[in-house]
């Protein structure tokens, strides 16, 4: 390596990095990435819009190495960047959008706890190096090779801290309920990724309600506000019950799909309500996926217009505090699937 | 540059594509221009305002629109193929 070069600052200057410095790669450390993978390095795992770079097997396990991944961290980077570029996921209207949402993976499986990933106490933030390398890996691929870049194709008008890291599992140990992969038929021993666009999580707390209506009404509302737009179009939902709340509800005999049911059922506003503020057009409402009236101001509009668009799970440690992260407006649908180990 | 230093240019990875941008006609006067609705909300009434005029001031023969199935998703092939193949000249808006 060149003495006079310092290598942090010229990843800095580039720019090919996310404003942090990153693990420089070296051929040798790039081989040794490429350990934890049995796929070839020249296969094409698919191109990253809006540039349309493409990203190979070795391209990806590039980027995992400057974000900090071990190599037994590259085949969930590779299964989550495979799922991202699905059709339905509309990864291209993401990278460009005004938006700031991010794609949150929540992984679950025995690979996930053989890797460390991290789902309970502090999984959104920092401290986690699972969490936290496998998501900066796949942020740099979407700058790197696919431009999302803020005043290059990225129209962002705030982003969010979400665009540093957006990974975690879920907190099964702890958890009432069978994982978000099995409500879905994955068996218990399959290794999934669930990937959503989503904005950061906002903590609701409720230490107060002994029952779960009560409770639950309170999420409710917090899945509602005006100016979200899952109030005015169709749009992902991700709600991570903190597992104190999730014991609640399961102790008063709800299941995770009873409590599933119930938020679709009990989030949403009146037209009269969404006239008041936010991003309520008439249009919008009549492009709705469901048949609603909007020239009736009683007319009730759910936050989740498609029960597929919610994804439940059960993370963070005790206390008594759900996140929700709502989502996008521009037509993204949550994908999720299986990845080789 | 970065290979000679030691390390390696993360974004290399493969045959870049390269576009050439399609020659901008100078003048309009019997051209049909195609006008693409990206479906946000008043973009039509954009593009409609905007075909008029062409129509009026500058010789446009025929307008012809064409809405996408949505905002964030590219033009379905359908449509680009049909500008492609129609229209001298495309025109998209984006509403909001």
């Amino acid at each position: 390596m060149a003495q006079d070069v310092d290598e942090f600052e010229f990843f800095l200057d580039k720019p090919w990095s996310d404003g942090l410095p990153v693990v420089t790669p070296t051929e040798a450390r790039v081989q040794r990435m490429l350990q934890g993978t049995h796929c070839a390095p020249d296969e094409i795992v698919g191109h990253i819009p809006p540039m349309l770079e493409p990203a190979t097997v070795r391209t990806v396990a590039i980027h995992a190495l400057m974000a900090g991944c071990k190599p037994a961290y590259l085949p969930v980077v590779l299964g989550g960047l495979r799922l991202m570029l699905r059709e339905e996921f509309n990864l291209n209207g993401v990278q460009g959008t005004m938006h700031g949402v991010a794609p949150l993976m929540i992984v679950n499986g025995p690979y996930a706890q053989h890797i460390g990933l991290h789902g309970g106490n502090g999984c959104f933030g920092p401290g986690f190096r699972a969490n936290a390398s496998i998501g900066r890996a796949i942020r740099l691929l979407l700058l790197n090779l696919g431009g999302g870049i803020p005043g290059v194709a990225s129209a962002t008008i705030f982003a969010t801290p979400m665009r540093y890291t957006a990974c975690l599992t879920e907190n099964i140990a702890d958890s009432p309920w069978e994982s978000l992969a099995v409500s879905k038929d994955y068996a218990a021993h399959d290794n999934v990724i669930t990937c959503a666009m989503v904005e950061s999580p906002r903590l609701c707390f409720d230490d107060v309600s002994q029952d779960p209506t009560r409770l639950l009404t309170g999420l409710a509302s917090s899945m509602t506000d005006l100016c979200s737009w899952n109030m005015h179009t169709r749009s992902d939902m991700i709600v991570a019950m903190g597992p104190q709340h999730a014991a609640l509800c399961a102790n008063a005999g709800f299941s995770r799909a009873e409590v599933h049911r119930r938020l679709c059922r009990m989030a949403g506003r009146k037209v009269r309500e969404l006239k008041g503020g936010g991003n309520w057009r008439r249009e919008r409402a009549l492009a709705f996926p469901i048949q609603v009236d909007p020239d009736d101001d009683e007319c009730f509009i759910p936050a989740i217009k498609d029960p597929y668009d919610l994804q439940l799970i059960v993370a963070g440690g005790w206390g008594p505090c759900t996140a929700i992260c709502h989502g996008w407006s521009g037509g993204s649908r949550a994908v999720h699937g299986t990845y080789a180990v | 540059m970065a290979d000679t230093l030691g390390f390696i240019d993360p974004t290399v990875g493969g045959e870049r594509a390269r576009i050439p941008l399609a020659p901008r006609p100078m003048d309009l006067a019997g051209a049909t221009v195609g006008l693409l609705d990206n479906t946000k909300e008043q973009g039509d009434v954009i593009l409609q305002t905007l075909g008029e005029m062409l129509q009026a001031h500058y010789g446009v023969a025929r307008v012809v629109m064409r809405r996408k199935e949505h905002y964030s998703k590219p033009a379905a092939t359908a449509i680009i193929e049909m500008m492609a193949r129609e229209v001298h000249v495309a025109i998209t808006a984006v509403g909001g």
